[in-house]
């Protein structure tokens, strides 16, 4: 049957490619679902290719793809779940995907991102060699639910893991370090190595002690939460990283770091060389909408999504140090970017805006960001509540070798690359 | 530097705002409620000032602040917080209160207000007991009041706008915008005023078309948003009971552009009105 799901699958991704109405990442994983409930299990129980999970608020995509181009670079098959497809359906659908017409998955790795609601669903189906957790920050708290929450139903998740899986957890972040701590699985820390300051942003969650609940002190802080944590009344601390530095980046921003870190700690796991690694890094291409540089009308658009206070904070901290002149803000309140848009008072807009020439904004809700800016600083923007318009107006005035930087949201980022390339995506 | 001293010497009026644990109790972006609360006042030559009421705060800060804010939370923090109120500091609050402090009390905090949480397992977690009202999870299985909520505020002092047509005598209130999230329901007691009227969406129960609690100048509510950027009308009545309470005179405010608010809470009232 399952065989029948996989070619019915295949031809649903075959029709909605060319109707242009997205890659047929959900649909045929959805459809073999309702059909199939033990559909994924059915499927992976016999593999011969290693899984790797990748969850967390921010950087999967970019983790995920990292781990796959060093993978490549080195000779192995890899295939992945479409990013943003990560739903269990959007697991599904690129296991019929990547399915031969015998049913056959002939690959060596299959890296799958996985959205925090799904990572415990998604757990009791599938036997993962790689668990990745990166960091969980506040983000759509209409959809997720609080940190707390999450954190929660993941410690119960890794409780029964069997015993091969491999965790590969952020030392930096609290709640995703105390994970490691009661497994039995064999656990591997990342980290940023930092010195100086150990003052909060506003956007700051998980401060407090996951085991005593105790209000946690940092010798040094990365950014949000993040950084050299410890527990003054129990003690617990921020275990000795294995990888905080590495020798060469190919993304700049702090946040690139942590990703970067967990990729190459995965390989090295693997046994992959860091010389290895770090000559296959110089061939990593940025994810969409993830740094991603797009020509258009002749000029340089750079595209940061910006989700959610954290990534919005880390967004604005690497443009300002890329020099950033001209800047487009995107705001949607869809399903995606989450309906309620109270969190873009949680970013730090104040006294990051001294260097720009000109701050436009779009997006459905974009009277909601101009006004949020007009109450950081009197920042004064121009408002175009079309985007073709938005984006057209903004590059045009651009100077030859300027650049305009696009800080969108999830399904504000999709739409914008519908109208720079001219294709859905999803 | 400059400018604060020139403030000081020329600003005839100033106000503190008590902004009740920053750290424990924020969640959904409630800074934004402080932000604006601060800035109309600079913006109208009114020096404010923020005081942050963090654990183990001293309860005799109660006497010097004008305007009290404190936001929502998680469960674990809100425990925390819970721990802090003492029998005096409770006892401190309800006094300030009772004697007209204006405030603003967002989802957990006006829930703790009352006289208890039940949560979804049954379990009753006790409130402060200031305002009477009651609030229960009806359990796991219920769904969160979650989405884009329109109100109707009847607040004593917020002027609403009358005009006569012929014999009749027409009454427009106001009418404010936010987000609501949140698992418990809220019973007010017989007494207790609603802040408003449900247009759109759930408010404390998603049942009696009530949203929130008024009592005296204090202001508790489930709209996030934040609730007072897109509804300024909101922050301004707060910061003239300050004023008035402090300086012991009406003391008229001026009006702003808030060209931008109207057009955020606009695109809110078209979304609501297309469902």
């Amino acid at each position: 049957m399952n065989l029948l799901l996989i070619f019915s699958g295949k031809i649903v991704i075959f029709i909605s490619k060319i109707l242009n109405l997205g890659n047929g990442s959900t649909w045929p994983g959805h459809i073999a679902f309702n059909i199939n409930k033990k559909f994924l299990k059915d499927t992976l129980e016999k593999r011969k290719f290693k899984i790797i999970l990748v969850a967390g608020t921010n950087g999967k995509t970019t983790t995920g793809k990292l781990i796959q181009t060093i993978l490549e670079e080195n000779g192995k098959r890899v295939f992945q779940n479409d990013s943003g497809a990560n739903l269990v359906n959007g697991v599904a659908s690129s296991i019929i995907k990547n399915s031969n017409v015998f049913g056959k998955l002939n690959y060596d790795f299959a890296i799958f991102e996985v959205d925090e609601n799904t990572v415990p669903i998604l757990l009791q189906s599938i036997s993962a060699d790689f668990v990745v957790c990166l960091n969980l920050f506040r983000d759509q708290l209409d959809r997720y639910g609080e940190v707390n929450i999450i954190s929660e139903k993941w410690k119960r998740a890794f409780s029964k893991l069997p015993k091969k899986t491999k965790l590969i957890l952020n030392a930096d972040d609290p709640q995703i370090a105390y994970l490691g701590e009661k497994a039995r699985n064999k656990t591997l820390y990342f980290g940023v190595k930092t010195s100086g300051h150990n003052t909060f942003e506003h956007a700051s969650d998980s401060t407090y002690c996951p085991r005593c609940t105790e209000k946690l002190d940092y010798k040094n802080i990365t950014f949000s939460h993040l950084g050299n944590w410890f527990c003054p009344k129990c003690l617990l601390k921020r275990p000795v990283p294995d990888m905080e530095a590495f020798n060469f980046y190919p993304l700049p921003g702090l946040y690139n770091k942590y990703n970067i870190h967990a990729a190459v700690l995965t390989s090295d796991s693997l046994g992959i060389s860091n010389e290895k690694i770090k000559k296959s890094l110089k061939n990593f291409h940025p994810a969409f909408g993830r740094q991603e540089v797009i020509k258009f009308n002749n000029k340089s658009i750079q595209i940061f999504l910006s989700k959610n206070p954290a990534s919005f904070n880390q967004s604005l901290a690497t443009i300002n140090k890329l020099r950033a002149k001209h800047l487009l803000i995107l705001l949607n309140d869809r399903i995606p970017d989450g309906r309620d848009v109270s969190w873009i008072w949680d970013v730090d807009f104040e006294n990051n805006f001294k260097n720009f020439k000109s701050i436009s904004v779009s997006g459905d809700r974009i009277y909601d960001m101009a006004l949020r800016l007009k109450y950081a600083d009197n920042i004064r923007v121009k408002t175009y509540e079309d985007l073709r318009e938005s984006v057209e107006k903004s590059t045009k005035a651009l100077k030859q070798n300027e650049t305009l930087y696009v800080l969108p949201t999830y399904s504000a980022m999709l739409d914008l690359r519908k109208i720079l390339i001219g294709k859905s995506i999803l | 530097m400059k400018s604060k001293n020139y403030t000081l010497t020329t600003m005839p009026y100033s106000l503190t705002i008590g902004w009740l644990y920053p750290e424990l109790m924020s969640t959904y972006g409630d800074r934004g409620n402080i932000i604006v609360l601060e800035k109309r006042c600079e913006w109208r030559g009114i020096s404010a000032q923020v005081v942050n009421l963090d654990k183990g705060f001293n309860v005799k800060l109660f006497n010097d602040v004008d305007i009290l804010f404190m936001g929502g939370a998680q469960d674990l923090q809100q425990k925390i917080v819970s721990d802090d109120f003492s029998k005096e500091k409770t006892k401190a609050f309800k006094k300030v209160m009772d004697w007209g402090l204006p405030g603003l009390y967002i989802c957990g905090a006006y829930q703790f207000l009352g006289k208890y949480y039940k949560e979804a397992n049954g379990n009753v977690i006790p409130g402060l007991g200031i305002l009477d009202l009651r609030t229960e999870h009806p359990g796991e299985e219920s769904e969160r009041l979650i989405g884009n909520i329109v109100v109707e505020v009847d607040l004593v002092g917020l002027t609403p706008t009358t005009y006569e047509v012929e014999e009749r005598k027409i009454e427009e209130k106001h009418i404010i915008v936010g987000f609501e999230n949140h698992g418990g329901k809220t019973y007010l007691g017989e007494n207790l005023k609603p802040f408003g009227q449900v247009m759109k969406g759930f408010g404390n129960n998603g049942k009696d078309k009530t949203e929130g609690a008024v009592y005296k100048n204090s202001i508790g509510t489930y709209l996030h948003g934040p609730i007072l950027p897109k509804n300024p009308e909101i922050a301004d009545w707060l910061i003239e009971k300050a004023l008035e309470r402090k300086y012991k005179k009406k003391i008229k405010l001026k009006k702003l552009d808030d060209f931008l608010s109207q057009k955020a809470k606009k695109v809110v009232l078209q979304k609501m009105s297309s469902y």
